[in-house]
C-alpha cells in the first residue's frame, strides 16, 4: 500500500512537471469546453428574412410583423422576386416570402390564399426548425379567435438553452480523450525513455506498478472534471444540476477507470507517444460520435445502436444526463451505473492484461 | 536550386510516411471523420416517442391521436397512465413528450369554450425539444384549423404556405452536413500532418541534419511540404466519391472550382500547420494545438450547424478571420446550389482563399529558423 502511494504520488509530481501537458489539461477542461458551450447555437437565431409585397400591405403586414427577435431580424424588403431569389443564392438571406398580389383578396373572401416561401435549406435542420416556426406563426395567427390553448412545458431545461447542454456533452468528451491518452502516454513515455526496464528491475510487483500508474491518472482527470464543474459548468453555464452531485462524481470515478482500460491497451500495442495519438483518436472518435453526444442513440441507425451498446461511454453520458437535467432518482440510475460498471470491469481487466504481458 | 537534393529530400519523405504509417492516417482519419460524422449527426427528428394520454375518448381526441400515429416523425403510444407516471417514463429517458387531452375536450371545443392541451416535452436534448415542440404544435394547431374550416368556426380564408426549398429539396442532413465536413477535414487533416513534419525531426533532433545542410529554407518548405500536399490532393477525390456515392450528395456546380478550390484550401491547411510547428517543440502539443486552432472554427463557421447571415456581433466579424467560411461557400455552391464562376460573390471568396494562401504562407516560410536558438 505504500509502495502504492508512493508510485501515485512520483506519477502525480512528474505530472504536474511538465507544463505543457498541464497546461493541456487545464485547457481543455476550461477554455475548451466554455467555448465549446458559449460558441455552438443550433437553435435559429437572427434568421434573416427577405420579402415581396405586391399586395400593397394589410394582412401581409400583420403577418410580418409576428416575425420577431430573437429568431427573427426585421424582414428586409426586395422590390422584385429576382433580386430576393439573388439574396438567397448568395446566402445573404435565409428565408424569402412572397406575398402575390391576389393574396388579401384571397384572404378576405374566405378562399384559399397562398403565401410563397423561399427557403435555403443548406443548413437543414436550421431550416427545418425555421419553417416549423413560420408554420406555428401562421397557424397561430389565423386560430387567434379560435377556443385552444396549447400549454406547453419543456421539462428540466426551461428555455431549451444549449450552451449548457453543449457544454456537458464537450466535457464528457474531454474526459473520454484525457483519460485515455493520459494514461497511455504514461506507459508509453517510460518505454520510450527506457526507463521501463529499471522499472521492472525492481523489486516492486507490477500489478501494483500499474494499478498506481493508471490511478494517479484517474487523479488527474477527477481534479479536472471539479474544476470544470466548477468554473465552467456551473460558475459560467449554471447548468441544473436536479440530481445527486455524488452519483455523478462515482459515475464519472468508474467510468474514468473503464477508459483508462483503453489507455492500457493503447499503451501495450503503440511504441512512441505519436503512435498513441493516432490510435487514441481512432478509437476514441467514434466512440464519441455513435455514443449518443450528438444524436440520441435510439435516432441513429440501427447498426450504430447495437454497437454501441458495447461503449461504456453511451451509458455514462445517459446516466449524465439523467442525472444533471432529468434529476432521476438513484435506483432508476442503475442500467448506466451496471453499464459502466461491467464493460468498465472487462476492458480494464483486457488492458491490465494486455500491458502485463510486457513484463 | 539544388533539384538533386530536393528530389532525395522528397523521396526520403515519402518513404518515411510510408515507414512510420502516418501514411495510414492521412487516408484513414479523413474518410473516417466523413463516414462517421455523416452518420452520426442527425439533427432532423424522425420518430420522436410520444406518450398520448387521452382522458376524453372523443372522435375529436381521435382524430388528434390518429394524426400523431400517422406520421413518420412519431412513434405514438396512447396509454392509461397517471401524469405521475409519465412524467416517470420521461425521466428514465423511456419517452420523449406527453400529450394530455383534458376530459370534455370535444364538448368544450364545440360549445366555443376554451379548452388545454397540455405539452410536456423531455428538454435534456434542447434542439430536439425544440424541434418535438414545434411538431406537436403544427400537428395539433394543423387539425385543429381543419376541424375549424368543417365546422365553420373562422370566417376569414385559410392561408397556406407554399413551401419552395432550394438546393436541398428533401432537407435531407447528409447534404447540409457532408459538405461542410469536407472543409472541415480538409483543414484538420493537413494541419495536422505539416505540423507534424517538421516537429517531428525537431524533436528527434534530426532538423540538425537540414541545419547543417546546404539545402536553403524555402527548399526545405518545398520538400517537406509537396509529398503532404500530394497525398492530400487525392483526398480531395476520395471525399468527393464518399459525399457523391455514399451519401447520395448531389453535385451541381463545376467539378473543376471543386478541385481547384480544394487544392488551394489544403495549401493554406498546410501553411496553418507549418505555422504550428514553428512555434512548438514537441509532437503532442504541435498535435492538440492544431486541433484546437482548426476543429473549432471549422465547425462554428461552417455554416453547417448556423447559417453565416445569422449570425451578430463578434462570431459574424471572426467567421470572416477564417478561411473556413470562405472555402465553405464555394463548397456549398459547388455541391448543391451551381452558381460556380457566374457569381461575383464566388470570384471574390476564390481572391480572398489565394490571399490567405499567400499571407500564411509566406509568414511560415520567413518565421522558419535555420539554425540553433
Amino acid at each position: 500500500m505504500k509502495i502504492f502511494a508512493m508510485i501515485v504520488s512520483k506519477e502525480l509530481l512528474s505530472f504536474l512537471r511538465s507544463i505543457g501537458l498541464v497546461l493541456v489539461v487545464l485547457y481543455s477542461f476550461t477554455a475548451d469546453v466554455y467555448i465549446a458551450g458559449s460558441g455552438i447555437q443550433i437553435k435559429p437565431r437572427n434568421v434573416v428574412v427577405g420579402y415581396v409585397d405586391a399586395t400593397g400591405g394589410g394582412v401581409s403586414q400583420k403577418i410580418l410583423s409576428k416575425l420577431h427577435q430573437p429568431e427573427f431580424r426585421p424582414p428586409v424588403m426586395f422590390l422584385s422576386q429576382k433580386a430576393l431569389s439573388d439574396a438567397i443564392f448568395n446566402k445573404e438571406v435565409m428565408v424569402g416570402l412572397v406575398f402575390d398580389d391576389d393574396f388579401e383578396k384571397n384572404y378576405r373572401s374566405g378562399k384559399k390564399a397562398q403565401i410563397n416561401l423561399l427557403l435555403d435549406a443548406t443548413a437543414a435542420s436550421q431550416s427545418l426548425t425555421t419553417l416549423i416556426y413560420l408554420q406555428n406563426i401562421i397557424i397561430d395567427f389565423q386560430s387567434m379567435n379560435f377556443p385552444l390553448v396549447l400549454k406547453s412545458h419543456k421539462l428540466f431545461n426551461q428555455n431549451a438553452d444549449n450552451h449548457s447542454f453543449i457544454a456537458l456533452t464537450e466535457l464528457l468528451s474531454v474526459i473520454t480523450l484525457l483519460i485515455v491518452i493520459l494514461t497511455a502516454i504514461v506507459f508509453v513515455k517510460e518505454k520510450e525513455d527506457g526507463t521501463w526496464d529499471i522499472m521492472l528491475l525492481t523489486p516492486v510487483n507490477p500489478k501494483i506498478i500499474i494499478l498506481a500508474k493508471s490511478f494517479s491518472q484517474v487523479l488527474i482527470v477527477m481534479a479536472g472534471v471539479v474544476l470544470s464543474l466548477g468554473f465552467v459548468i456551473f460558475g459560467a453555464f449554471d447548468v441544473p444540476l436536479n440530481g445527486s452531485f455524488w452519483a455523478f462524481m462515482l459515475l464519472t470515478f468508474f467510468y474514468s477507470i473503464s477508459s483508462a482500460g483503453i489507455g492500457l491497451f493503447v499503451a501495450a500495442v503503440s511504441k512512441n507517444v505519436m503512435q498513441v495519438a493516432q490510435l487514441s483518436i481512432i478509437i476514441m472518435m467514434p466512440l464519441i460520435f455513435l455514443s449518443g453526444a450528438w444524436t440520441p442513440v435510439y435516432a441513429m441507425h440501427p447498426v450504430f445502436q447495437t454497437l454501441s451498446l458495447f461503449s461504456p461511454l453511451r451509458y455514462y453520458i445517459e446516466g449524465t444526463e439523467s442525472i444533471f437535467f432529468r434529476g432521476t432518482e438513484f435506483i432508476d440510475l442503475w442500467p448506466y451505473f451496471s453499464g459502466v460498471l461491467i464493460l468498465g470491469t472487462l476492458l480494464y481487466l483486457y488492458g491490465f492484461r494486455k500491458i502485463g504481458k510486457l513484463f | 536550386m539544388k533539384l538533386t537534393t530536393i528530389k532525395a529530400y522528397i523521396l526520403k519523405e515519402f518513404m518515411e510516411l510510408y515507414r512510420t504509417r502516418l501514411i495510414i492516417m492521412v487516408y484513414l482519419m479523413p474518410s473516417m471523420i466523413v463516414l462517421l460524422f455523416g452518420y452520426g449527426i442527425r439533427m432532423d427528428v424522425t420518430h420522436a416517442r410520444i406518450l398520448i394520454i387521452d382522458n376524453d375518448q372523443s372522435k375529436f381526441s381521435q382524430m388528434l391521436t390518429s394524426k400523431f400515429e400517422h406520421t413518420k416523425y412519431f412513434n405514438a403510444k396512447v396509454l392509461h397512465v397517471s401524469e405521475k407516471e409519465a412524467l416517470r417514463s420521461i425521466k428514465q429517458a423511456k419517452t420523449d413528450a406527453v400529450l394530455i387531452i383534458p376530459s370534455s375536450f370535444e364538448k368544450r371545443l364545440l360549445h366555443g369554450q376554451k379548452s388545454e392541451i397540455g405539452i410536456f416535452v423531455d428538454a435534456s436534448f434542447p434542439t430536439r425539444a425544440t424541434t418535438i415542440e414545434g411538431y406537436i404544435k403544427g400537428t395539433v394547431l394543423d387539425t385543429a384549423s381543419e376541424v375549424a374550416q368543417r365546422g365553420g368556426l373562422s370566417a376569414k380564408g385559410l392561408i397556406t404556405l407554399n413551401q419552395r426549398t432550394l438546393f436541398n429539396q428533401a432537407m435531407r442532413d447528409e447534404d447540409a452536413i457532408v459538405p461542410g465536413l469536407i472543409g472541415l477535414v480538409l483543414l484538420v487533416a493537413p494541419a495536422i500532418l505539416a505540423a507534424l513534419l517538421i516537429v517531428k525531426e525537431k524533436e528527434e533532433g534530426t532538423i540538425f541534419n537540414f541545419y547543417a545542410s546546404p539545402l536553403s529554407k524555402g527548399e526545405f518548405l518545398l520538400a517537406k511540404l509537396f509529398p503532404a500536399f500530394l497525398l492530400h490532393s487525392i483526398n480531395i477525390f476520395i471525399l468527393f466519391l464518399i459525399a457523391v456515392y455514399i451519401f447520395n450528395v448531389p453535385f451541381r456546380g463545376s467539378f473543376m472550382l471543386y478541385w481547384l478550390s480544394s487544392e488551394l484550401y489544403i495549401l493554406i491547411s498546410l501553411s496553418i500547420g507549418m505555422l504550428i510547428s514553428v512555434i512548438t517543440s514537441r509532437q503532442i502539443v504541435a498535435v492538440v494545438l492544431t486541433v484546437i486552432i482548426t476543429i473549432i472554427p471549422g465547425f462554428l463557421y461552417s455554416g453547417m450547424l448556423m447559417p453565416i447571415s445569422s449570425m451578430v456581433g463578434e462570431s459574424y466579424i471572426e467567421a470572416h478571420l477564417f478561411p473556413v467560411m470562405y472555402y465553405n461557400h464555394i463548397l456549398y455552391d459547388t455541391f448543391l446550389i451551381g452558381q460556380g464562376l457566374g457569381s461575383k460573390k464566388i470570384i471574390m471568396y476564390l481572391l480572398i482563399l489565394v490571399g490567405f494562401a499567400v499571407v500564411l504562407f509566406s509568414a511560415g516560410t520567413l518565421l522558419l529558423k535555420k539554425e540553433m536558438k
